[in-house]
């Protein structure tokens, strides 16, 4: 009995670094596991469960990390049978990438995501007489993205919306570089 | 499990709003007024595409199958979602009544007894805010701007409202899903507390003259085949302001999109849609 128990701890080690080396594919160098989405692991006699939370429900990104799950878990599970899912509740957030997960983001060159749900702004709002920022611009009381190239919170939101579903567009005023961040994805 | 069981047609009510919503959304993909627009619409169309795609899933049978495989009067949409962009004031006027009339309705869902249906709900409404406020963000822009995009944003609400309200058209045999907690709340009720929502954003702009001098409803015409039943064209509640509040007054009579019956614009839309799919059926991406 105990080296049964032995041996399921060290496959469970096995997976967890296993999960460690599966990376997001439009975000390099960050794992799924400081991405925040491995939800549970369950190593039986023969079967390996794992339960992963989707980030954006239409993130395009989904069915390979899925796959390269699979794939990361069975190299290392044995005999056992894998079976990787996505499950919805609870439902992912973005304060649920880890400190390191943060870092690899800078890294990469995307600000990590702010502790509140961000604005959503109207390009052009200068435009036309209307007042700057006016109507639901939401700059009141979020924190504004900081560069990731110069460190600097002198910057303003360009968009909501970007080039993936998880990111927004910002412009630094500091370093006059546009960058993206990802999208703070939080209750309230 | 078929499309007239009350929890089937209850969930395709809301996954074929996205759906169909969605497919319209996508046809600014190349054409929005700039850049960032054409961003924002097409992955608010990515969004609303996955939320029925994750609703589709919670049915028996291939989600593929439920999107794209049925006749047209299979589909349970609210017609505003599938009548054509027209332009930009209208794509604002009906992105924020709709995305409005969603966040009522997904707040009431993460209560539902039906846990999966409740857990979606969740989920949906954290990439939900970000498209209400984007629509919020164009309705105080236009409605606040010079005098023509004010002008254009009027008439696409006055275009839109009365088949807004369609939305919270009863789902045939809602007593039911009622009754057992699937939909926690009537349709009629979520319709009080979107009319009073959208009556105060409009008299915040000036703009409540469009609740009650609304169109009426276009007349429906059956799709497909021609063997749908011709049901009543639907008509829809007045709304009136009562004692500082804004009512509804009198209640839906005939059948609109909640009953399958749609209107002359489905008809190419489901085509568009469903092209691929019926030319190679079983295909797969």
């Amino acid at each position: 009995m105990v080296k049964q128990a032995d041996e399921l701890r060290d496959v469970e080690d096995a997976i967890r670094g296993a999960l460690a080396s599966v990376h997001d594919p439009e975000i390099p160098p960050l794992s799924i596991v400081d991405l925040g989405i491995v939800e549970r692991v369950d190593v039986m006699a023969a079967t390996v469960e794992v339960d992963l939370l989707p980030t954006f429900a239409g993130c395009p990104a989904l069915d390979v990390i899925r796959a390269d799950t699979t794939r990361a878990v069975g190299d290392v599970a044995g005999d056992r049978e894998v079976t990787v899912r996505f499950v919805y509740d609870p439902p992912w957030t973005s304060d649920r990438i880890s400190p390191e997960g943060r870092l690899a983001l800078r890294t990469y060159g995307l600000t990590p995501p702010g502790d509140r749900p961000g604005p959503v702004f109207v390009p052009l709002a200068t435009l036309g007489g209307g007042p700057r920022g006016a109507g639901g611009a939401g700059g009141a009381g979020a924190t504004p993205a900081t560069c990731p190239f110069c460190g600097s919170a002198d910057t303003e939101l360009e968009s909501a919306f970007g080039p993936t579903l998880c990111r927004s567009t910002h412009l630094c005023r500091a370093c006059r570089n546009p960058f993206e961040a990802f999208k703070p994805k939080l209750a309230g | 499990m078929t499309i007239d069981e009350p929890h089937t047609t209850l969930l395709l009510a809301i996954a074929d709003d996205e759906l169909i919503l969605g497919h319209r959304h996508s046809e600014w993909t190349g054409w929005a007024p700039h850049l960032e627009e054409d961003l924002a619409f097409s992955s608010i169309a990515q969004d609303e595409m996955a939320h029925a795609r994750l609703l589709f899933g919670l049915l028996e049978g291939d989600e593929d199958r439920w999107a794209l495989g049925r006749e047209p009067s299979g589909y349970r949409n609210a017609v505003l979602c599938e009548r054509p962009n027209r332009d930009w004031g209208f794509t604002i006027a009906r992105q924020y009544l709709y995305d409005l009339a969603d966040d009522v309705r997904t707040e009431a869902l993460t209560g539902s007894s039906w846990k999966e249906l409740a857990d979606l709900a969740r989920l949906m409404r954290l990439e939900e805010r970000y498209h209400l406020q984007h629509a919020r963000a164009w309705f105080e822009r236009l409605a606040h701007g010079p005098v023509t995009g004010r002008q254009h944003l009027a008439d696409g609400l006055e275009a839109a409202v009365p088949e807004a309200l369609a939305l919270f058209e009863p789902l045939p045999d809602e007593g039911s899903v009622v009754a057992d907690g699937a939909l926690p709340r009537s349709s009629q009720d979520m319709l009080q507390e979107w009319l009073e929502r959208v009556g105060a954003d409009l008299e915040a702009a000036s703009l409540d003259f469009v609740l009650e001098r609304h169109a009426p409803v276009g007349e429906m015409v059956p799709t497909g085949s021609g063997e749908v039943p011709v049901a009543e064209p639907l008509t829809v509640p007045g709304v009136a302001r009562r004692d500082g509040r804004w009512v509804h007054e009198g209640a839906f009579a005939g059948a609109g999109g909640r009953q399958g019956q749609h209107s002359e614009d489905f008809t190419p839309l489901w085509e568009d849609l469903t092209g691929l799919y019926r030319a190679h059926p079983g295909a797969r991406w």
